[in-house]
């Protein structure tokens, strides 16, 4: 960081008002300079909540007021989730495709490899030719055990990254594009029953995905025997050959690209991999047998919430803590989120109709939106649930206007949040329970 | 508007607050909810005010928190069901807070626990229990108006204590005292002082802000961008635009009041501050000097010497 001349301090500092009674003046309501803004204005100001004119001014003090930014900065949420940006759809898919492994040796990466290659080889050959001008005499003797070494040592780590590399961008590509294959599913649904995969866990579903695109049976095989292969492979202490470097490319991406699109694509109804992936999450789910939203969500609905929820299994737990920072905002009837305090956006729920209001406590997320259009997420915005409340034989079909969210905690004790939904026509939807029983005022 | 249920549109936009609010659950009233809001109207857009239309006040009462803004009020009256909630959501975070504040946990548990006795409204003030709850307006979240509360509180009690504690005790209790450093003799230059007062006026409160979190207060990059809500990396460069302009500013300040480029460099890169530095520097070294005069004793010799 630059620094500034001291003379900046001595005046900074030489500029700050008299600091009389502060324990008096602080949290008294104030528009002057020498009178500290009340607690309700450092509380909007820090929560970006004021108009351009009041946080202008509250600016104004603080930049003098040395008690007023010590309470600013006292009073600021506890950091306990450093933000990473979480990657849109089309970062997702360009990013994944590229194994870590890979990206770590530059000697091999396919970016660097044909210069470095060929820098290798005019090396060899410079030492050969200064060799060779040194010693002419030895010119029989000294040159072919000597330069072929040389040369054909550069050769083999520069031409390990393509075949690390192509299986895993045929699998990233194929997780995007490919449709879904019964067998495929036939398979999956077999191993869950034996018992090969206690629980629907995430490194299951890469390994399939990767067996399909495989045309190599022996391969394929490998691949598909393991579904915990991702996990072992993620295992760095163990040190492995090029084979098994593989396995881990083919791996990674897959299991990186479905959070990802799990994350964004399955409100816009653009989820490839996750569509193809709901026979059998559903199956997934039927063996788990949860069946605890029956009352509120319609039998397909409720399907395809469930197919979605666990493909949303699929996200790292790192995508979905980062829920706990988000910033929302609806524009243009898109739900957005910002990780970043404002900075970027992402959408994160569009859905047929447009969204027109929120309301978020801790991570439950609740969205409405024109005709009755109502979403709910438990998890930060990680995965969404339409629901569908009503009473007897009445829906709600009008546009929800405002959303209350009222969470109910008890010590470290999760419970049920309390929701009121209030409509353009005047009604107040509310539900006791998360959403799961509704009652109409 | 003084009363957001004067007008027919009014009365129906307070029926609306009132229900989005969720107060009549607490046991307050409409008419109650409309004083309150009424009196935050007045707080924050007194009826004389440019922005006191009739929309912007609208626009005003629906940016509130009003679900929290009913329930600190039905606290702040007393209601049961209200206290209920409020504990139930509130108390373990206060603790939190007051841990995160004070990063001691005997301290946060009594700085909780008095800010708790406030909000209750324990302390009767002329025979009168009032909460501190009354004062919360809806304008930020609840929870963040308890943390700037909280964050007053302590400060408060921080320089209380620091003024009663007396010098024998803080002796006792390990402080060591450092002798006072004198002021140093003002020699800087008036037109360095007016040149740099020139170039900080002409920044923007928010830059001013930044410059004095980072500088002064020593906050990191991290605690200025979320309160500013910025990324990181835009503080940084914000702070290093602004170093560098203020320099390039005071140096323009300077050249205009006569100096050469030569001497207003080197007015604006002396501080008095490096000129002590400096003399105590020499001090020492003349010191040195005077151990060792010119080498004429080697080492091995003095050491014969000396146990001769």
């Amino acid at each position: 960081m630059t620094e500034v001349p001291k003379i900046v301090y001595h005046r900074l500092r030489a500029a700050l008002p008299e600091r009389a009674a502060p324990e008096r003046a602080l949290g008294e309501q104030a528009a002057s300079e020498r009178v500290h803004p009340d607690a309700d204005l450092l509380t909007a100001f820090a929560e970006q909540a004021l108009s351009v004119t009041e946080r202008d001014g509250v600016l104004e003090h603080l930049a003098l007021c040395g008690d007023c930014r010590e309470v600013i900065a006292l009073a600021l949420p506890a950091a306990d989730i450093v933000a990473a940006p979480i990657a849109t759809e089309t970062e997702a898919v360009r990013a994944t495709p590229i194994p870590a492994k890979v990206q770590r040796n530059w000697l091999t990466s396919p970016k660097f490899a044909p210069s470095l290659r060929w820098a290798a080889l005019a090396a060899g050959v410079a030492v050969v030719a200064s060799v060779l001008l040194v010693h002419p005499g030895k010119l029989n003797q000294a040159m072919p055990p000597s330069a072929n070494p040389q040369i054909a040592a550069t050769a083999p780590p520069a031409s390990g990254p393509p075949i690390a590399s192509s299986p895993m961008d045929q699998s990233a590509i194929s997780a995007k594009t490919d449709k879904a294959r019964p067998k495929s599913e036939l398979r999956l649904s077999k191993k869950l029953k034996a018992g090969q995969v206690a629980t629907p866990s995430h490194e299951a579903e890469p390994g399939i995905l990767l067996a399909d695109n495989k045309k190599d049976s022996s391969q394929a095989d490998k691949l598909s025997a393991a579904p915990s292969a991702g996990a072992s492979a993620f295992d760095a202490s163990t040190s492995r050959g090029a084979t098994e470097t593989v396995e881990v490319s083919g791996a990674a991406p897959a299991v990186a690209l479905a959070p990802s699109a799990a994350g964004s694509l399955m409100a816009r109804n653009e989820t490839p991999a996750i569509e193809k992936a709901k026979p059998a999450l559903q199956e997934m789910e039927v063996n788990e047998q949860q069946k605890t939203e029956a009352a509120v969500v319609p039998a397909p609905a409720r399907s395809q919430a469930r197919a979605v929820m666990s493909a949303a299994k699929l996200a790292s737990p790192a995508s979905q803590t980062l829920a706990q920072n988000v910033t929302w905002a609806i524009t243009g009837g898109v739900l957005q989120r910002s990780l970043d305090s404002g900075q970027s956006w992402q959408n994160a729920l569009r859905a047929d109709r447009p969204l027109l209001c929120y309301s978020s406590h801790d991570e439950d997320v609740w969205v409405g939106g024109q005709a009755g259009t109502l979403f709910h997420s438990a998890d930060g915005g990680v995965t969404w649930v339409q629901v569908k409340p009503s009473i007897k034989a009445q829906q709600l079909s009008s546009d929800v206007t405002h959303i209350d969210v009222r969470g109910d905690v008890r010590g470290d004790v999760r419970g049920l949040a309390q929701i009121v939904v209030s409509t353009r026509n005047n009604e107040i939807w509310s539900s006791a329970d998360g959403g799961k029983t509704w009652e109409k005022k | 508007m003084t009363r957001p249920a004067q007008s027919g549109h009014g009365a129906d936009l307070a029926a609306t607050l009132y229900e989005r609010s969720g107060a009549a659950a607490y046991g307050v009233s409409a008419e109650q909810f409309a004083a309150i809001l009424d009196e935050i109207l007045r707080k924050y857009l007194p009826p004389n005010s440019a922005h006191a239309s009739a929309e912007q006040r609208a626009d005003f009462c629906a940016g509130l928190r009003l679900e929290e803004l009913a329930l600190a009020r039905a606290c702040a009256a007393g209601n049961e069901r209200a206290w209920q909630d409020f504990i139930s959501r509130y108390r373990q975070k206060l603790r939190s807070m007051a841990l995160h504040i004070t990063r001691d946990a005997a301290h946060a548990a009594e700085l909780a626990d008095s800010l708790f006795a406030d909000l209750y409204g324990v302390n009767a003030r002329d025979g009168v229990h009032s909460s501190k709850l009354v004062f919360y307006t809806g304008r930020g979240s609840l929870e963040g108006w308890l943390r700037t509360v909280m964050a007053q509180e302590f400060i408060n009690r921080y320089r209380k204590q620091k003024r009663t504690v007396s010098l024998e005790e803080q002796t006792e209790e390990g402080a060591q005292f450092a002798a006072a450093v004198p002021e140093p003799a003002r020699t800087s230059d008036r037109r360095l002082e007016a040149a740099t007062d020139e170039a900080l006026a002409e920044l923007s409160s928010e830059d001013r802000f930044t410059l004095a979190s980072y500088y002064l207060d020593g906050r990191t990059l991290a605690e200025i961008a979320r309160t500013l809500g910025l990324h990181e990396s835009s503080v940084s460069r914000r702070l290093d635009r602004l170093s560098t302009g203020l320099r390039k500013r005071i140096l323009a300040g300077l050249r205009m009041q006569g100096m050469s480029h030569a001497q207003a460099t080197e007015a604006l890169e002396t501080d008095v501050r490096d000129i002590r530095l400096n003399l105590r520097s020499r001090l020492t070294q003349d010191s040195g000097v005077k151990t060792f005069p010119e080498g004429k004793v080697p080492a091995q010799d003095a050491g014969e010497g000396s146990t001769d």
